[in-house]
């Protein structure tokens, strides 16, 4: 594989200047569950539950949780795949909430996704070139001449060469596929990306270098993100700002350093102390917060606030008023009645490796 | 149960070679691998996939399907029986016995027409054939309440759907351990679960280890869940051992160019977020090898110099008699953590 796409770049200071590209308000994804002969309507999954945020231009906006927050479906949604339940988008100062698929094709030169399955996301029976055109192709902006030019020049920006362009997706590897992937995307030159678990499906020593390679293109193109992940390293990694989500909502916006250093909901706090860490010299050394039972089903959240299920923080308040996301003093929005910062990572005192403390 | 000598490993594999016949060619999943796993002690068997880490051990518990898979050479001495020798019925008898297993997937590895007590009531019966049903549902219970499956009592009359996720992996834990297994084997238990339930599985595993005292091989791509849960690393690549010793040394001062550069890889939860210097390339193909040393097309150390393209280099001490490495040029490689190092011991 050619190196000139995988140089990594050192990850620049957040301005937070950027101009407004992208921004969601209240936005909302249902989806029924059917049953019964006549498939009558019996309830449904709360996938998405009224989620507001805003993307700047050039910044790469973090979007994390656990599987089944609704994530991927709140990624999905903005891109119009899915039609919202409720709420708004609003795409380049204009509401594309209620676009036609017409009008979308418009909107998605400016906005694309990229998504996790390398595998199932890119059509086995036509050759990369074919996959790479298709957007081109779609959009009249293909001619002849420079169309395999682009191509071309579009396959050397993901770091593989030309020649590969006659061969079909089975015939390269998962990291490979998810190149052609990266490619097709930024075949119309879009300000805006969304990157759903883009790498997740790799192994390490490859999803470095695709890593590298996103963050690469972001700084050469101009690029804004939103990268929807589970990995809490991937995320900080790639980051400026990380929305944490939990049962279709986000609980917790702010800049990587917040959310990471000083987080103030409990639910991103626990998420933290989990994660095992690779220095086997500070086993022990952290105050693990190990959340007892399983998330809600989201066809039947819990009242009030959501995590209050498993938080050892509840109150009365939390099941009978919903906790807003707005800022409680410290600097970014957090949805929890009781929001406090908290180091979820700092060692522990002393750090002589006494046993975990469990909640 | 403790037919082991003193100080002696419990299982010592050595020479493992296990071929895969396919159409197109044959398979090399793990080539000559040796290593040794003492009593109480817990090994992590590292690699990305393709690596040989899972075949390496299920093709000792005979849990290969053969053909296409064989075993072509190599000895597994598990208290003094090989392993790679004994009948198919004593095999059975070891495993959910003395040596007991955890799959990443436990949905596939229960039965779903059974409850989860009568699964567990089987393992233990099937291998105590003396133990009496009313005693056999007593321990069932108690093994339910130890791996933390709240209101025991109930949930033992529950089929596997009515689990969740991590519920069902701490059932499997409490089948693995139901007969006080001297060898666990563990394959990647965690994968498939949440950052959150995986914590509540680390601890599960943690006491049923603690309950049996068994040694554990945890296979995993994981290297936090490495350095969380293991005294000692093997870490694999192209079906062989490149690097194995204590996991202090392993992450304070990697041997070897894949080790090094598995962990330039990963993006940091703390500390300074620095540069992400990943592996060049990809993979090999397990069919077609490279010669001599079969990471030397990716590596940065080699600077194609011909030993590493013509040799393959033996697993040998470096530093410690216990810290191995597969790396004709080891010594030019430099400590990545000195500091840690000097902290060794144990936390």
């Amino acid at each position: 594989m050619s190196e000139t796409a995988t140089r990594a770049t050192t990850h620049r200071e957040y301005s937070g200047s950027g101009e407004e590209i992208l921004r969601i308000e209240g936005l909302v994804k249902h989806f029924p569950i059917r049953a019964g002969l006549l498939r009558k309507q019996v309830g449904q999954i709360h996938a998405v539950d009224g989620v507001d945020f805003t993307l700047r231009s050039g910044e790469t906006l973090g979007l994390v949780g656990e599987s089944g927050c609704g994530k991927s479906t709140l990624g999905r949604t903005v891109m119009k795949l899915l039609e919202p339940t409720g709420g708004k988008i609003f795409f380049d100062g204009k509401e594309i909430t209620g676009f036609s698929r017409r009008q979308m094709r418009e909107v998605r030169k400016g906005m694309q996704i990229v998504f996790q399955d390398p595998y199932a996301s890119l059509n086995p029976r036509m050759t990369v070139r074919e996959i790479v055109a298709e957007p081109l192709r779609i959009n009249d902006l293909y001619d002849r001449q420079s169309g395999r030019k682009r191509v071309e020049e579009l396959l050397r920006t993901v770091g593989l060469s030309p020649e590969h362009g006659n061969r079909f997706p089975h015939e390269f590897s998962g990291g490979q596929r998810q190149r052609i992937g990266i490619a097709r995307a930024l075949a119309l030159n879009p300000r805006v990306v969304i990157l759903d678990e883009p790498v997740s499906a790799l192994d390490v020593s490859i999803r470095a270098q695709v890593i590298n390679l996103l963050e690469a293109l972001q700084q050469d193109l101009g690029l804004t993100y939103l990268f929807v992940a589970h990995d809490l390293s991937v995320v900080r990694h790639v980051s400026d700002r990380v929305a944490v989500m939990y049962l279709g909502k986000i609980v917790e916006l702010g800049t990587r350093e917040q959310i990471y250093d000083s987080p103030t909901h409990p639910y991103p706090q626990a998420l933290l102390s989990a994660v095992p860490i690779e220095d086997p010299t500070e086993r022990g050394k952290r105050e693990r917060i190990v959340l007892t039972g399983d998330v809600p089903s989201p066809a039947n959240p819990p009242s009030g606030c959501r995590f209050r299920t498993r938080c050892w923080k509840a109150q009365e308040i939390c099941a009978t008023e919903e906790p807003a996301l707005i800022d409680r003093g410290h600097g970014r929005v957090s949805a929890c009645h009781f929001a406090e910062p908290l180091a979820p990572l700092a060692l522990k005192d002393g750090g002589n490796g006494s046993a975990p403390g469990s909640l | 149960m403790t037919e082991v000598p003193a100080n002696g490993p419990l299982l010592s594999i050595r020479d493992l070679t296990v071929e895969f016949g396919t159409e197109d060619g044959v398979v090399h999943a793990v080539t000559e691998v040796g290593y040794d796993v003492f009593p109480g002690e817990t090994v992590g068997v590292v690699g990305e996939s393709g690596s040989g880490k899972s075949v390496s051990v299920m093709s000792l518990l005979g849990l290969i399907p053969q053909p296409p898979g064989r075993v072509t050479s190599g000895t597994a001495l598990f208290k003094g029986r090989d392993l790679l020798k004994i009948s198919k019925k004593e095999l059975r008898e070891l495993r959910g016995g003395e040596v007991a297993m955890i799959f990443q997937d436990p949905m596939t590895s229960l039965n779903p027409v059974l409850t989860i007590g009568d699964q567990l009531a089987e393992a233990i019966r099937t291998h105590n054939p003396d133990v009496k049903a009313d005693e056999a549902e007593q321990r069932v219970v108690a093994l339910l309440a130890l791996v933390g499956v709240p209101n025991p009592d109930t949930r033992v009359n529950q089929y596997p759907h009515e689990f969740s996720g991590g519920m069902r992996q701490r059932a499997m834990i409490a089948m693995a351990i139901a007969n006080q297994p001297s060898l666990l084997i563990a394959d990647e238990p965690t994968t498939a679960l949440d950052v959150t339930i995986q914590a509540q599985i680390i601890e599960v595993l943690k006491a049923a280890q603690h309950e049996t005292g068994a040694a554990t091989i945890l296979i995993t791509h994981d290297l936090g869940l490495v350095a969380e849960l293991c005294d000692r690393v093997v870490v694999m690549y192209g079906g062989r051992v490149v690097e194995t010793g204590d996991i202090y040394t392993i992450f304070a001062n990697p041997r070897h160019p894949y080790t090094v550069g598995l962990m330039d890889s990963l993006p940091k939860l703390v500390g300074a977020d620095e540069m992400l210097r990943p592996i060049t390339g990809s993979p090999p193909s397990l069919m077609h090898l490279p010669p001599g040393c079969t990471f030397h097309p990716r590596c940065f150390l080699s600077g194609g110099r011909l030993p590493c393209r013509t040799e393959v280099p033996p697993l040998r001490p470096v530093g410690d008699a216990a810290h191995l490495t597969a790396c004709h040029f080891a010594e030019e490689l430099h400590d990545r953590h000195p500091e840690r190092a000097a902290a060794g011991g144990r936390a």
